[in-house]
């Protein structure tokens, strides 16, 4: 015992080691893989030492120029010594009345001692085994070590791999999981009949048929949509779930005999424990697969592993015929209560009692839904208020859309856009806006478009609307003259004339013919020029065409004008005048304002009316020429005239002032001067 | 089919299958519904009697022989009656020819008053110097004045501008035209009326002519 204490003690080192430092399992560490390599072949050797565990024809594991594969297979053959060895013991267990199936963990702990020498190994894992444990309600202690031994790989698996650990754990806890639920399944343990045999059960073939029609039944159900069912989410499905419902997929080439029928060794009462074992197996299977999904991008060393794992498993797995009923899956998905604690027979139904159920449920699950609130869906117009936030996104909402939805501009449409405009350029088709001319139209035009006539006119008002109605009806039958008739009236008309020149005595002139004469309205050196010379258009034109006629009309002499003609011409010379006359006065007002001394000296007619003002008022005398004065006749005698004047009033003055001096007292009034 | 002048009594009823009325009742029984016909009324005031005379012959052919309808001058009542009969076949007839007659007795010739059986969309509009501006005396002479024209010259240039035929009766004024041609003229006239110069008048009549005329 001592020997395997040491090599125990320094394989936990060793672990312990290497699991304090998981981020070197990141890489591949040769090291590392030496010393488990070393650790396995200590572990193995410790069990071939002992005796209990009989088997297994290898008495060592060889590890030296070994690769993994070669290692495993001997791993393997161990194993299944040993599995053959567990079984037997534990059927030699459950045969035991004495052991009850619900006993405790300390019970199961000791058996577990007591069946196998991996006691030295229940140390280790101890941790692991009371987690184990804990999620463990049924108290199978075949589950118990197949989870050890399946601990045991795993635990190695786990070592090498720290990314699979999380997944791991949650596979066992689902493991266990479905475990319990699976062990609520109540199996037709009470019905034997006549026909049972080793391969098949009545019993087992009546469920079966029940549960394939209620397959039927549900696959024509599931063409309807149950607006009532709550609709799961993609987020609400775990993964867990997820994991739990892959169907136990097998690869044919994995299956062997054992996965078919039972061994030989096999008796009914363990049916139910193997049974057990079947599900447990499929649950097994069912993670194992999970796993491998999930690990196949791990690191191929482990893959291997993974296999070897996942064959003792199988190999473990059922023994027996077993038909996949979907029942024990809804069951499971359903119910994760704890198992219940006895099955009785009484209690079982038969096949029409449990549709009755079934139906009698699904009756009163539809009822309720239609006695519940209806969902906002289903409840017609719906405003903002009424329905909860946002729940309009989650919808796919159809209307009509009567506006003409915008292009999407994606790529493509950028490319054809640009080939348009490629092609546009090399064909220079442009899309310039021609400029509008406005057309100018000359009064003229526009006058002779609607003249005016001032008389009655002489077609009454139907045959204007008449005209008016052809015009728009026209139907242009224009006959034109057949030259043949032209030929035959011309000729005619010359006949006659002829006639009539011999008939009449009396002259009778010729019927005026009328002439189509061109008339050019150009001088006449253009016309006698070989030449041609730009004519223009207005050369061509009649005066009145050229220019605006006259308003007056007709240039009129005095004798033909009428008394409204010339009152009319006065009247405009007047206002001629009037209008002249206005212009210059304003002139004038303006002159006298800005210059005044210009004003009156410039014009002089202004000149004369200030004089004539100023002599009307007395202020100014004229003087009249009558030829006695000699003063007016030049202007020196004149002014010399004047000068002396002033100069005598301006003495007169002086004195006067000096005598008014004097005579301040005598006024001006009293004198009267 | 019927053109009797009017020599027949007020009392007499033409034919048409009614029967004779029994002694005791009145004598004089006027049925506006003679038989299944229709009869209009339309009086005649004494200026145009006689040019209705004059013009008689060429009022009753179109009446009688295009729209199938019985006519008469009633000498009591002084109306022009026009009846329908067995021969009529439009309905409408009747209102045409009625509206024929009025416009002659307005004062339009025969021979535009005849328009209005020949084209359905023809109106006679008629109003009053004094609708459009309260005129008295000498300024309504002179408004009139300036509607006419010197020899009727500005009216004759409305009517031809906007083909529509103008009656001017002292201070009334009837239009005969085209709903839109009276409108036109309409138009024209009341600037007139209300003071605006002819040769302003006419630059815009013509001016909305050749528009109307553009749009055709």
């Amino acid at each position: 015992a001592v020997p395997g204490v040491l090599g125990i003690q320094t394989c936990l080192r060793v672990a312990g080691a290497a699991a304090a430092r998981p981020e070197c399992f990141l890489s591949v560490q040769d090291g590392l893989a030496a010393d488990f390599r070393a650790m396995t072949k200590t572990l193995f050797d410790l069990n071939k030492g002992s005796n209990i565990v009989r088997g297994g024809p290898l008495k060592e594991l060889v590890i030296e120029n070994f690769d993994e594969e070669q290692i495993w297979q001997q791993l393997e053959l161990q194993n299944n010594a040993v599995l053959d060895f567990f079984k037997k013991s534990i059927a030699a267990d459950a045969d035991d009345e004495d052991l009850c199936l619900l006993s405790d963990q300390e019970e199961d702990g000791s058996d577990a001692e007591t069946s196998s020498d991996k006691e030295f190994e229940d140390n280790i894992m101890e941790a692991e085994t009371e987690q184990m444990n804990v999620y463990t309600k049924d108290k199978d202690k075949t589950k118990a070590k197949e989870k050890q031994s399946k601990l045991k790989n795993k635990s190695l698996m786990q070592k090498y791999s720290d990314e699979d650990s999380d997944i791991d754990f949650d596979i066992e806890a689902l493991e266990q999981q479905a475990k319990t639920a699976k062990e609520t399944t109540l199996r037709k343990k009470g019905r034997k009949s006549v026909v049972d045999d080793k391969f098949f059960k009545l019993a087992e073939m009546e469920t079966f048929l029940e549960h394939a029609e209620k397959e039927d039944k549900e696959e024509e159900e599931e063409d309807d949509i149950n607006y009532f069912e709550d609709i799961i989410s993609d987020d609400e499905e775990d993964s867990e779930e997820a994991k739990v419902r892959i169907s136990p997929i097998k690869s044919s080439r994995d299956m062997t005999y054992k996965d078919f029928y039972d061994s030989v060794d096999d008796d009914d009462d363990g049916d139910d424990d193997l049974v057990a074992n079947d599900a447990e197996g499929d649950q097994e299977e069912e993670a194992d697969s999970a796993i491998e999904e999930q690990n196949e991008e791990s690191m191929s060393e482990f893959e291997d592993m993974d296999e070897m794992v996942e064959h003792m498993r199988s190999k473990e797995a059922s023994k027996k015929v077993t038909f996949s009923l979907p029942d024990d899956s809804e069951t499971e998905h359903v119910t994760k209560v704890p198992l219940e604690k006895g099955i009785n027979p009484s209690e079982i139904k038969s096949s029409f009692e449990k549709r009755q159920e079934k139906m009698s449920k699904k009756i009163k699950g539809l009822e309720e839904a239609l006695l519940e609130e209806k969902p906002w869906q289903l409840k017609g117009e719906v405003t903002g208020q009424k329905r909860p936030e946002n729940s309009l996104l989650e919808e796919t909402v159809l209307f009509d859309h009567a506006v003409r939805m915008a292009p999407v501009i994606t790529e493509e449409t950028t490319f054809q856009l640009e080939d348009i405009i490629k092609q546009r350029i090399l064909d220079e088709a442009w899309d310039d806006v021609v400029p509008k001319e406005k057309p100018k139209e000359e009064a003229f035009e526009y006058k002779k478009r609607i003249s005016l006539d001032h008389e009655k006119s002489k077609l009454s008002l139907a045959e204007i609307y008449e005209q008016e109605y052809m015009k728009l009806h026209q139907q242009k039958t224009e006959e034109e003259e057949n030259p043949e008739h032209k030929e035959i009236q011309e000729m005619m008309d010359s006949l006659f004339q002829k006639l009539d020149a011999l008939c009449n005595f009396h002259f009778t002139p010729k019927p005026p013919v009328p002439e189509v004469k061109i008339v050019s309205n150009l001088p006449a050196i253009s016309m006698e020029e070989v030449a041609p010379v730009a004519v223009s258009d207005a050369a061509l034109l009649a005066p009145e065409e050229i220019m605006k006629k006259n308003k007056a009309g007709d240039v009129k002499t005095d004798a033909e004008k009428t008394p409204t003609d010339k009152k009319r011409e006065l009247r405009r010379k007047k206002l001629r005048k009037r209008m002249r006359q206005r212009e210059k006065e304003k002139r004038q007002k303006l002159l006298e304002k800005m210059k005044p001394e210009q004003g009156t000296k410039l014009s002089k007619k202004a000149a004369a009316a200030k004089l004539k003002r100023l002599t009307k008022e007395g202020k100014a005398s004229l003087l009249k020429d009558e030829g006695k004065d000699k003063a007016l006749k030049s202007s020196q005698a004149f002014f010399s005239q004047l000068q002396d004047q002033v100069r005598m009033q301006i003495k007169d003055a002086s004195k006067l002032k000096k005598k008014q001096k004097k005579e301040k007292a005598i006024s001006v009034h009293k004198l009267k001067l | 089919r019927r053109g009797a002048r009017g020599t027949r009594g007020a009392g007499e009823a033409t034919a048409g299958g009614s029967p004779p009325c029994p002694a005791s009742r009145p004598a004089v029984c006027r049925l506006r519904q003679v038989g299944k016909g229709e009869l209009r009324k339309i009086p005649v005031p004494a200026n145009r009697y006689t040019p209705l005379k004059e013009n008689w012959m060429k009022i009753f052919t179109p009446i009688v022989e295009h729209l199938q309808l019985q006519i008469r001058f009633n000498l009591k009542t002084r109306n022009v009656e026009i009846k329908t009969c067995q021969e009529t076949k439009d309905l409408s007839a009747l209102t045409k020819a009625a509206d024929f007659v009025k416009a002659f007795i307005l004062g339009f010739q025969v021979e535009d008053a005849l328009a209005l059986i020949r084209l359905d969309d023809l109106f006679l509009e008629s109003f009053e110097v004094t609708d459009v501006k309260p005129l008295k005396g000498d300024h309504l002479s002179r408004a009139i004045g300036r509607i006419a024209g010197k020899g009727g010259k500005t009216k004759f240039t409305i009517e031809n501008v906007t083909r529509t035929r103008i009656v001017l009766a002292d201070a009334k004024i009837h239009i005969l035209g085209s709903f839109q041609n009276i409108k036109m003229a309409r138009t024209a006239i009341c600037n007139l009326i209300l003071g605006n110069p002819p040769s302003k008048v006419y630059g815009n009549i013509r001016a909305v002519a050749s528009r109307a005329a553009e749009r055709f």
